[in-house]
């Protein structure tokens, strides 16, 4: 039995084969390419999955170690540091939560304290009490600020770091840039302040002024809007060397020779911007008092009629040609410079230095806004960088100079051609008082301030003036306010005079040159 | 070469405060639009670039509010010239010069429709034709939309204490499609009807120079040439 059936097998396959005898070699085909397509998609379907698991090889390596440090408690040891540091993503809510989980663990305790000596101060803060004393920072992890403090030592050495996150501040907001203030000094709800002798910068002091510990670990903000903040460095005989009074923010007009923030500010400047106003106002009142083409009545058609020449200039190629009226003799006072050469030096020296200022303040004005991080703008708007120093005071020492010439040229040698006016006068005494005032300014901060010698050697001016200051054993923190005002006057008096007295040349001049070079010499326009 | 006229006669079309009014919103509106759209499609490697050349998504932004602050800004200044031109000038709003539209727009379209059709004689168009008048109300209005949408989005915590909080997710989708009709319609709409007229083909001057030929005025606006002539008839007589 057994053997017949082991024949009939055989016949029967055959059989079968030769009965779908036309298909056969079709079918292995198929088979095959059965087959073969399954192990391609196996294959891609394989390759695929790597794809969209980890799309690039650093994140495959990621994914790598995330498997071995989830391996590694499985080794019996005793405690790693992964065990408690889970190293949770502080950039999501749960990671900070972890984060801040692990912290408030010691420090909600009433017993962490810290020793000096024999004095203790506490160092507890529960969860409770940051999110009411800093409710912006609910969801920020400890470690985002203190970023240095999660480690052996526990001890940081950086500090919190603010500005990882917030921009510097400008001119505008603490009427200076602060650039030497930390940020806790002013943020910070304590009344104590340090001068820290290692970078050189105003700090928040862990002592009061007795010496005993104070608590900072509330982290309780201060109303920086509240002037009250800002005297608890600006007070008499204070110990960081800050000016004895709140000084009001410096306005838009300081901006011919300072960066400045582009708000009013004080009062005073704001008179003084208005009479501007008023005299630009009556300035161009007075232009259009003279007939525009042939139209004598009608103010209506006379503002059309020359607003329709400028634009018919603006639109044509002669704007080429006042572009180089304007870079020739506007800029480099080509006309000036063709009259008399020590008049274009004397001229020049004045006007050419307060051209500079006011370009590099407005550069600088507008580059904050757009790069307020910027190294280049960090330096521009500090006081004590050596660039922005050394600028400052060269230009102004050119005003000076020239300011010295011109007033050595109308009273001393007094040559035929000059004709001494009293507006010339006043014009010269008061740039004059302006730039001397900040000389004094500049010498009394530094004074104050106590800036080290390799810094303030750069402002070689206003190092002088306090090397001289410092011979007078005044309070120098005390007068520096009514500098700072006496300054501030002068300017807004320079500023509100500007239309009215002898500098309406700065607009004028100009004016004449391109009505000139647009309409031949003769034009009613000119004034 | 053509024969051409040395000097041809022209006219006063445009006031040169419109002229200006409208650099400023050409200038604000590519301006916008461009940081705009780059801002929306953010998540683009194209937009990155092109946001990383304008100095980051931050000067984007800053750029875009700068810009919406300056076009509205030149909406006031066109609203304070209506008030100079009624109150000062003693100037009429309505009539036919008016940008307002009127009964004579409707009757101009289908005339303008039966003339394509070649069934009747082209429109008497007057100082402004239908279509100029769609562009300008639909500039216009659409500008007020997008402001407030615009404000919605840019102090959305103020707002949130109006309105409900969901309206400025709403604006967000207003703010952006509103900016798509606004583009197409001036790419494709205010772009074709103007400076792809066969008579003026590769610009219209006019509003830059704010001056049109004799020709193309009796062609153009031929109702207002009718009056001015009537005018200076009188004028004469």
């Amino acid at each position: 039995m057994e053997k017949a059936t082991d024949d009939q097998r055989p016949k029967a396959f055959i059989n079968k084969i030769k009965i779908s005898n036309g298909n056969a070699l079709m079918n292995l085909k198929t088979i095959l390419s059965i087959i073969v397509g399954c192990a391609l998609m196996i294959f891609m379907a394989a390759f695929n999955s790597t794809q969209a698991f980890a799309s690039k090889l650093a994140d495959l390596k990621a994914a790598k170690t995330i498997e071995e440090q989830v391996q590694k408690p499985l080794v019996q040891e005793p405690l790693l540091c992964l065990d408690c540091h889970r190293m949770p993503n502080i950039n999501t809510n749960e990671g900070v939560i972890a984060s801040q989980a692990f912290c408030y663990d010691c420090h909600k305790k009433e017993d962490i304290i810290k020793r000096n000596g024999v004095t203790a101060a506490s160092l507890q803060i529960t969860m409770d009490t940051f999110n009411d004393n800093q409710p912006d920072h609910r969801f920020i992890a400890c470690i985002n600020c203190h970023t240095d403090i999660a480690r052996s030592p526990h001890k940081t050495q950086t500090g919190v770091t603010c500005t990882k996150c917030h921009t510097q501040h400008s001119e505008g907001p603490a009427n200076d840039p602060h650039l030497r203030v930390s940020c806790q000094a002013c943020h910070f709800q304590s009344k104590f302040v340090k001068l820290d002798p290692k970078d050189f910068k105003v700090k928040l002091a862990h002592n009061d002024y007795d010496g005993v510990p104070i608590i900072l670990s509330k982290h309780i903000l201060s109303d920086v809007e509240d002037e009250e903040t800002c005297r608890k460095c600006h007070f008499k005989n204070n110990p960081v060397g800050a000016p004895a009074a709140v000084l009001p923010s410096k306005s838009i007009l300081c901006m011919m020779c300072h960066n400045s923030p582009l708000a009013v500010g004080h009062p005073v400047f704001g008179l003084a911007g208005l009479i501007f106003m008023v005299g630009i106002f009556f300035m161009i009142a007075f232009w259009f008092k003279g007939s525009v083409k042939g139209e004598e009545k009608s103010l209506h058609r006379k503002i059309s009629l020359s607003s329709e020449s400028i634009w018919n200039t603006i639109f044509s190629k002669q704007v080429f040609s006042l572009i180089k009226i304007f870079i020739l003799d506007i800029v480099f006072q080509r006309r000036i410079l063709k009259e008399s050469v020590s008049r274009w030096s004397m001229h020049s020296l004045i006007f050419t230095a307060i051209l500079l200022r006011f370009g590099l303040s407005l550069f600088t004005a507008i580059g904050f806004y757009f790069n307020p991080e910027g190294n280049m703008l960090t330096a521009l708007i500090d006081k004590n960088h050596w660039f922005t120093a050394f600028a400052n005071d060269i230009l102004g020492l050119f005003i000076l100079l020239g300011i010295i010439w011109a007033i050595v040229k109308r009273f001393v040698i007094k040559p035929d051609h000059v004709v001494s006016e009293y507006q010339d006068n006043i014009t010269l005494i008061l740039i004059g008082t302006l730039v001397l005032l900040g000389f004094f300014l500049e010498g009394a901060r530094i004074l104050v301030t106590g800036i080290p010698f390799d810094m303030a050697v750069y402002s070689f001016v206003g190092y002088l003036v306090s090397k001289v200051f410092s011979i007078f054993s005044i309070d120098w923190g005390q007068v520096y306010p009514f500098m700072w005002y006496a300054h501030g006057v002068v300017a807004a008096v320079f500023i509100a005079w500007l239309p009215f007295g002898k500098m309406r040349h700065m607009f004028n001049t100009p004016l004449t040159y391109f009505i000139e070079a647009v309409d031949g010499v003769k034009n009613e326009k000119r004034v | 070469m053509e024969t051409r006229i040395n000097s041809p006669q022209t006219f006063q079309r445009f006031h040169i405060l419109h002229r200006i009014l409208h650099m400023v919103i050409i200038f604000n509106f590519t301006f916008l639009a461009i940081s705009g759209f780059l801002l929306h499609f953010s998540g683009f490697g194209w937009a990155r670039f092109l946001i990383a050349l304008m100095g980051g998504a931050g000067a984007a932004g800053w750029l875009h509010r700068f810009c919406a602050v300056f076009l509205y800004f030149g909406i006031l200044v066109h609203v304070f010239w209506l008030i100079y031109y009624k109150m000062v000038l003693k100037q009429n709003f309505c009539g036919p010069d008016s940008i307002l539209p009127g009964k004579k727009d409707v009757k101009d379209l289908f005339q303008n429709l039966r003339y394509v059709f070649n069934k009747g004689t082209p429109p008497l168009f007057d100082r402004f034709s239908y279509l100029q008048k769609l562009d300008y109300w639909g500039e216009l209005l659409g500008m007020q939309s997008m402001g407030i949408t615009g404000l919605i989005l840019c102090f959305p915590e103020f707002f949130a204490g109006i309105i409900p909080g969901f309206f400025i997710n709403i604006a967000g989708y207003f703010h952006f499609y509103e900016a798509v009709l606004a583009v197409m319609y001036i790419g494709v709409v205010h772009m074709s009807d103007t400076h792809l007229a066969p008579d003026v083909f590769p610009m219209e001057k006019a509003i830059f120079t704010g001056k049109i030929e004799k020709q193309r005025f009796m062609e153009d606006h031929p109702g207002e040439w009718k009056r001015q002539q009537m005018i200076n008839d009188q004028k004469l007589l």
